[in-house]
């Protein structure tokens, strides 16, 4: 096991990490922006190194800094908890070179799972569905017709070099085709210089469903379940859950399979998150893999009673999974709600000071935060500032504890998005499970007609 | 830097151990009497407030302002995340603090760009660049700080007599730690 381990990150994750360390009897040192003097982990650390000023490229996201300050403290891990240097291929291999663990995978995986065509044609040579599409891009009418028919409609033409919704179709039909792959290009061509397109399956209603996985240095990868993460906000979750109503057992056991043989084939060696599309239908494509520990990790840590920071830190020392874990089952239902500095409403973030801090409790109630009364959220960094998590036998008493809990949450100070949590809650779609991807889009139109 | 483990490295100036309720008392205690400076010991606890100068009365700034420093308190115990936090970290700050009242208002405080270790002189052994009474022009060597095996030579970045050398030979130092006090030449 490690000595002692530099925490290269701040606020709830940093804490999270600094648990886990206590727990394992190992030494910690944080490191903090002058805007996070006051803060939590600098606190609780066994040391603390001041890294540089409030703006994070100049901390936080400061490699020569943050390698310093592991050199001077004398330390042989560095854990990057998720943003900032957490998935830095870089950054893991000055690790590397400078005889330091990296709390993480290899850089080498690090850098495939960064660059997402990459990621997705390993995962698909290793087994794993992938959104069916154009390898590429779509060369002429000819073979925009032969891709379609092959993928089936509806699909999507979107621009190679694009984004922003601009040079982008949906086309539902044979005949609606080649209008639409000319406008695309001359839309495409126009923003961004390039006509160029690819054409890909489009997902009616998607929800977002991503495995976790953890694998140890000796080949050996599990899978740790689903999380369902579609209630989301511009591609930010805001509420997630374990397991998903969406996933039954055969489709767990299958894709976890699935997951598992993918990632010994690459020898995928820490925590991770495989992150899937799930259409209508039934049918899940992956999108993309997040090779950190990820924000929501701690519903699965619910489910599966397994400690994920620590094993996470255990299999970088060296130990194998079957030492680590026990064996893996699920049990009950988790929900977490991300607490973030924010207009519930119009969602701009909201710095200050926070002058009433009351964290509720109670059965099944974990709070993972850094927040305190008096503290003061700097606008610097992300805004999350708790992680309500509710755990029940089943989803409804989750749900239940979780309502609870939300209205024994009292932030005072700044604003936070509580009362968006409440509306979720308490929305009969969500109850029911019935939701995608859009869910929140539609939440505030639906509160505004019943007024 | 600051090393929770060795308070007896340097100035440690963590509230582990010290029960703040006292520090508020001692603090009414100078104010009523008037008091610029106070020093108190008992077994194991030693504590020194002194008042910036040239400050108002106004009572809260002295609350924020004054050097703690506490000598061979137990590591830090476990306290109210809810409460005044003032940890090991916070030795640059307050040191810089003091280095500005330790002396005159034209003491300039070199602070670490970055961090690593400090080291006085160019070669182990050799001469230092500078020693307290030393003449530095600006853009004069003061030190190197050494960071990933890079030696990093810390300019002056004024003109005047070192004053008051903060840190020792070897010593590890984190970004915006004190290093030098240098009272500048007025520019006439």
């Amino acid at each position: 096991m490690f000595r002692k381990i530099l925490i290269a990150n701040r606020g709830e994750i940093a804490l999270r990490i600094l648990s886990a360390c206590r727990e394992l009897n190992v030494r910690t040192v944080a490191v903090y922006s002058e805007a996070d003097r006051n803060a939590l982990h600098v606190r609780f650390a066994d040391e603390a190194i001041c890294i540089g000023p409030p703006r994070s490229s100049e901390s936080y996201l400061n490699i020569p800094q943050v390698i310093s300050a592991a050199e001077i403290a004398n330390v042989d891990a560095i854990h990057p908890g998720y943003g900032f240097l957490s998935e830095n291929a870089n950054f893991a291999e000055v690790c590397e070179a400078s005889h330091i663990t990296f709390i993480g995978p290899t850089p080498d995986a690090i850098r495939l799972m960064g660059e997402k065509d990459k990621a997705k044609e390993a995962m698909a040579a290793a087994g794993i569905p992938v959104i069916p599409g154009s390898a590429g891009v779509v060369p002429d009418e000819d073979s925009a017709k032969e891709i379609a028919r092959g993928i089936g409609y509806p699909v999507m033409i979107k621009a190679a070099e694009g984004g922003g919704g601009r040079g982008m179709r949906i086309v539902r039909s044979a005949k609606e085709l080649i209008p639409a792959f000319r406008t695309a290009r001359t839309e495409a061509e126009q923003a961004f210089g390039s006509p160029n397109v690819y054409m890909e399956k489009l997902i009616e209603r998607p929800r977002h469903i991503e495995f976790q996985v953890l694998g140890d240095k000796h080949g050996n990868v599990v899978h740790l379940g689903e999380r369902e993460c579609s209630l989301q906000r511009r591609h930010q979750k805001v509420l997630e859950e374990s397991p998903s109503v969406a996933v039954d057992a055969s489709t767990r056991r299958r894709l976890g399979k699935q997951v598992v043989e993918a990632l010994k084939k690459i020898g995928y060696s820490s925590a991770g998150t495989m992150e899937f599309l799930r259409e209508d239908s039934g049918n899940l494509y992956f999108i993309e893999m997040n090779a950190r520990i990820q924000v929501e990790h701690p519903v699965t840590e619910m489910v599966t009673g397994i400690d994920l920071v620590k094993s996470q830190i255990r299999v970088a020392a060296g130990e194998k999974l079957s030492a680590v874990l026990p064996p893996v089952e699920f049990r009950g239902h988790a929900i977490e709600c991300r607490i973030n500095a924010e207009d519930p409403e119009t969602f701009t973030p909201s710095a200050g000071r926070v002058t009433v801090f009351r964290v509720p409790g109670g059965p099944g109630i974990r709070v993972d935060t850094a927040c305190y009364a008096d503290a003061v959220i700097p606008p610097y960094y992300d805004s999350l500032i708790a992680k309500l998590i509710s755990y029940g036998h089943d989803r409804a008493e989750a749900i239940v504890r979780m309502q609870r809990a939300l209205d024994g949450f009292v932030v005072e100070g700044v604003k936070t998005t509580i009362p968006l949590h409440k509306r979720i809650l308490a929305d009969p779609n969500f109850v029911a499970g019935k939701f995608d991807t859009h869910f929140l889009e539609r939440l505030p139109a639906l509160e505004a007609k019943a007024k | 830097m600051a090393k929770k483990s060795t308070p007896q490295k340097h100035v440690s100036s963590h509230t582990g151990g010290v029960d703040l309720q006292e520090v508020e008392r001692l603090l009414e205690f100078m104010a009523k009497h008037g008091l610029e400076e106070f020093e108190y010991e008992r077994a194991g606890f030693r504590i020194r407030l002194r008042k910036p100068f040239s400050q108002p009365m106004g009572f809260s700034r002295a609350v924020s302002a004054p050097e703690i420093v506490v000598a061979a308190a137990p590591s830090a115990a476990s306290g109210h995340p809810g409460s005044a936090v003032t940890s090991g970290a916070s030795t640059a700050q307050e040191q810089a603090a003091e280095a500005g009242r330790a002396a005159s208002e034209d003491v300039h405080v070199v602070k670490s760009p970055i961090v690593g270790t400090f080291y006085a002189a160019p070669s182990v052994g050799g001469e230092p660049f500078v020693k307290v009474g030393s003449r530095v022009d600006e853009g004069q060597a003061l030190c190197i700080i050494e960071a990933m095996k890079l030696m990093n030579e810390i300019e002056s970045d004024v003109a005047g007599e070192v004053v008051r050398i903060f840190v020792e030979n070897g010593q590890p130092v984190e970004y915006g730690e004190a290093l030098f006090g240098i009272r500048a030449h007025r520019k006439k």
